[in-house]
């Protein structure tokens, strides 16, 4: 039966007198109220996607000088556009979408409190409309806030609304998830939780200790720019700030890597090496992984330096530690669950005999790869007290976070997206081919410009934010025209990369406009690869009884990569402060 | 005989060549892995290894640390740009299909000695590239250090009010052609003459959360911002 809101038949799969089906690629018993709530947060997420996208191009083309399409103050209302519809609506839409898959669907159960859900939805899309009006309409004395809109800089208190709506509206919207889980863990009180499901729940607590940061942050600085307080501390300002601001980002990870562990075990065949370590580590995010925040205040001067090295030599670690748990855990799942399908063959027979043309699993791929070399090292490198200094507020940092949340966020709920346009919207891909490109095309485009933005960031200074550097900076002898062969590579790939996310928007969109519709489950029977697990000579052998060489081979590049990078980073300091000059 | 009981009983020599004849064999078995994803792997692999070899050793070379190998690292590094995705893309897996179908005695030779003869080839240019490098391959990171005809324009500007109005005036005026000074989205005065000094009315400017607030800009002569500064009445000292 179709839903009663439904639009071009994308909520109509058919299901049973429980409101319950069986999907054929998971076999899980998924009900109509998580499955329709779960595509609409999915559809809201393209279309910021989209949005934000467009702005992606008018920012790469004023950042490459030789274009230069955009005149300062545009530029900064195009970038905080960018920034907001792409750091935020696109990944905390797809997140919360996230939630209802890791808890209700992979539970087995339906979504509790669906009006809740839809007034979240609502909300959140009015935060969001909200401050894209208040930065597109910024007008002195105002600046556009981009995300460090400190106080006592001046920001339109549309903007400081718009947020706080957003953030309220995210918290709603995610009660039917803790809801779920409240209800799940009354009625089982000894099971253990899936792992997908433990890690959703830990995403949502540090999600929930971010908006509740962001809520302290923005709601003061509303009650400052509308006047009704005259005075806000500028220190705890940044300090509330940063929780969210980069705990967002946190949100992020742990969602990514949730997305990691369910998409490589349902496309690939992976199984999970250790439950107990991959939750210590998630365990370990939830202590840590926030302090990652304190590396933009390491130039500050309000905070102490025992509080700098705390929170960036120590505790900081333990964060990393978790990441690199999963980053031998997953692609070590990976390889074990390959080869006790046979489907082993060498080094790394298990990973090239993988299903590469399936975006789902390729997308997945690339996004570990590419967020552990280009995203993970350099934020460890940024995060550390002395090496931040030749980090900070230059063009490497957008480097860094373009590694994290394009190469590796964005790149894993891409595969995401696609794998829900097969399995919810019950769609064919609109071209096969196409979609298999895209995550190549994306990944490699992007991955280039994101080094030549790490490259022109930390080897010659060039600063971020600004719409313009490699002619000069006016006033001054101080060129860094040096830099400008970088600077096209940049350019070039940044258009590729554009391409790539347009290619996204095309197929996804065209395939739920377009698409055959699928029928049964045989239709889908691709997504899975080699037949699934049920495919191995002896399902019930222990996953510890296959080798798993070649992902230690892999770690070892990793490592040398990690220590190479890091040997460098040390000797441009050095350089800096000419030690033994 | 297991591997393990293998590695139990063999002398530590024999242990050790055993382990490099088996990475030996794992690392052919990837040079010559054909398939569309491995071609692809290796390829990206390379590109952005030669990135990073021709970057940092350009970098460090220009940090003044001038190691001979780092030439011939950088070499390899900006030769390993085209180079590798060439050899994987297209040699070895044009190798492999002579190794098939070759008829005549030349193409046969080729096949035979086709990986040999791209990596002779491959290490020759990086030999003379290492020793004569050209322009393209050397990234120059220090022009901007070694500046310093000190030509900046950055003086400071000097505010103090008395009886509701503002004076300032700049450390310097060099190198500027005009001054304005606007609050709020007005302009409220501009300076066209040096020394660049003016006075404004406090009660002519704008309030913005709950501080009055100016903007000084100095422009050259196209109009294009040099130098800009806001400035607050409250933190302006009185006379």
């Amino acid at each position: 039966m179709a839903h009663t809101l439904d639009v071009l038949g994308l909520f109509d799969n058919e299901y049973r007198d429980d409101g319950f089906r069986t999907c054929s690629v998971t076999g899980l018993e998924v009900h109509r109220s998580v499955e329709n709530h779960v595509k609409l947060f999915g559809l809201t997420a393209v279309v910021a996607l989209l949005y934000g996208g467009i702005f992606a191009f008018t920012v790469a083309m004023t950042r490459w000088e030789v274009i230069g399409l955009l005149e300062p103050d545009a530029f900064y209302t195009h970038l905080s556009l960018h920034a907001w519809n792409l750091l935020i609506f696109w990944m905390v839409f797809t997140e919360i979408a996230i939630l209802y898959v890791g808890g209700p669907m992979v539970l087995g159960r339906r979504l509790p409190l669906t009006r809740v859900a839809k007034a979240g939805w609502l909300v959140m899309v009015g935060g969001a409309v909200l401050v894209n009006y208040a930065i597109w309409t910024t007008e002195a004395p105002n600046e556009a806030p981009l995300l460090t809109a400190y106080v006592p800089m001046p920001v339109s208190p549309l903007f400081y609304a718009g947020a706080c709506v957003f953030i309220l509206g995210t918290v709603v919207a995610a009660l039917p998830f803790f809801a779920t889980m409240w209800y799940e863990k009354r009625e089982n009180p000894g099971k253990t939780l899936p792992l997908v499901s433990f890690a959703a729940f830990v995403t949502s607590i540090i999600a929930v200790e971010a908006l509740v940061g962001g809520l302290l942050a923005f709601g003061p600085a509303l009650l400052w720019r509308l006047e009704l307080i005259q005075w806000w501390d500028a220190a705890w300002y940044r300090q509330m700030y940063w929780i969210i601001g980069h705990g967002t980002q946190q949100i992020n990870l742990v969602a990514m890597i949730a997305v990691w562990y369910f998409l490589t075990h349902v496309v690939a065949g992976a199984e999970v090496v250790s439950e107990k370590v991959s939750r210590t580590a998630f365990i370990l995010y939830l202590f840590f992984i926030n302090l990652g925040a304190a590396h933009h205040l390491l130039s500050d001067p309000a905070v102490s330096t025992g509080w700098r090295i705390w929170n960036t030599s120590y505790a900081f670690y333990g964060a990393t530690f978790a990441s690199l748990i999963h980053a031998f855990a997953i692609p070590a799942g990976i390889e074990a669950g390959r080869r006790k399908r046979g489907k082993g063959g060498g080094l790394f027979g298990w990973l090239t005999s993988a299903p590469w043309t399936n975006p789902v699993f390729s997308s997945t791929i690339f996004s570990i790869i590419l967020f552990g070399f280009l995203g993970g090292i350099t934020g460890v490198m940024m995060g550390q007290l002395q090496l931040n200094m030749t980090w900070h507020n230059t063009f490497a940092t957008v480097g860094h976070f373009h590694g994290t949340v394009v190469l590796g966020t964005t790149v894993a709920f891409m595969g995401l997206i696609f794998f829900v346009i097969r399995t919810m919207f019950m769609r064919q891909y609109v071209s096969e081919r196409l979609a298999s490109i895209q995550p190549f095309f994306y990944s490699a485009a992007m991955g280039v410009a994101v080094l030549m933005m790490m490259y022109v960031g930390i080897l010659y200074g060039i600063p971020r934010r600004t719409a313009e550097v490699v002619e000069n900076i006016p006033g001054t002898e101080f060129s860094l025209s040096a830099a400008s062969p970088l600077f096209a590579i940049f350019g070039i790939f940044a258009l590729l990369a554009i391409a790539g996310g347009v290619l996204f928007v095309l197929v996804s969109v065209g395939s739920l406009v377009f698409g055959d519709r699928v029928e049964n489950g045989d239709d889908n029977a691709d997504l899975v690869a080699d037949g699934g697990l049920g495919m191995a000579q002896d399902p019930d052998d222990p996953v510890h009884a296959y080798e798993m060489r070649g992902t230690f081979v892999l770690c070892l590049i990793f490592l040398a990569a990690f220590v190479i990078t890091y040997l460098l980073n040390w000797y441009l300091l050095t350089q800096l402060w000419s030690i033994g000059a | 005989m297991t591997h393990s009981d293998a590695d139990a009983t063999a002398s530590p020599l024999e242990f050790v060549s055993r382990i490099l004849g088996q990475a030996w064999r794992d690392l052919l078995s990837v040079y010559y892995a054909n398939t569309p994803i491995w071609r692809l792997l290796k390829s990206v692999g390379l590109l952005f290894f030669g990135f990073f070899c021709w970057s940092a050793s350009n970098l460090v070379l220009s940090y003044g640390i001038d190691w001979t190998i780092l030439r011939y690292t950088r070499s390899y590094g900006f030769v390993l740009i085209l180079w590798g995705p060439l050899t994987h893309a297209v040699i070895v897996p044009l190798v492999i299909r002579l190794r098939r179908s070759a008829q005549t005695p030349t193409l046969r030779t080729i096949a035979r000695q086709g990986s040999k003869i791209n990596i002779s080839i491959f290490l020759a240019i990086v030999l003379v590239l290492g020793t004569f490098p050209v322009g393209p391959m050397t990234l120059d990171f220090q022009t901007t250090l070694q500046g310093g005809s000190g030509s900046d324009v950055n003086p400071d500007l000097l505010c103090t009010r008395s009886d509701g109005e503002i004076h300032c005036h700049l450390s310097e005026s060099e190198g500027i052609d005009h001054v304005v000074v606007t609050s709020g989205d007005r302009e409220v005065e501009r300076v066209d003459e040096p020394p660049f000094e003016f006075t404004i009315r406090e009660d002519n400017l704008e309030e913005v959360v709950g501080q009055q607030e100016f903007v000084v800009e100095l422009q050259d002569e196209g109009g294009d911002t040099i130098r800009r500064y806001r400035r607050y009445v409250s933190s302006i000292p009185e006379t």
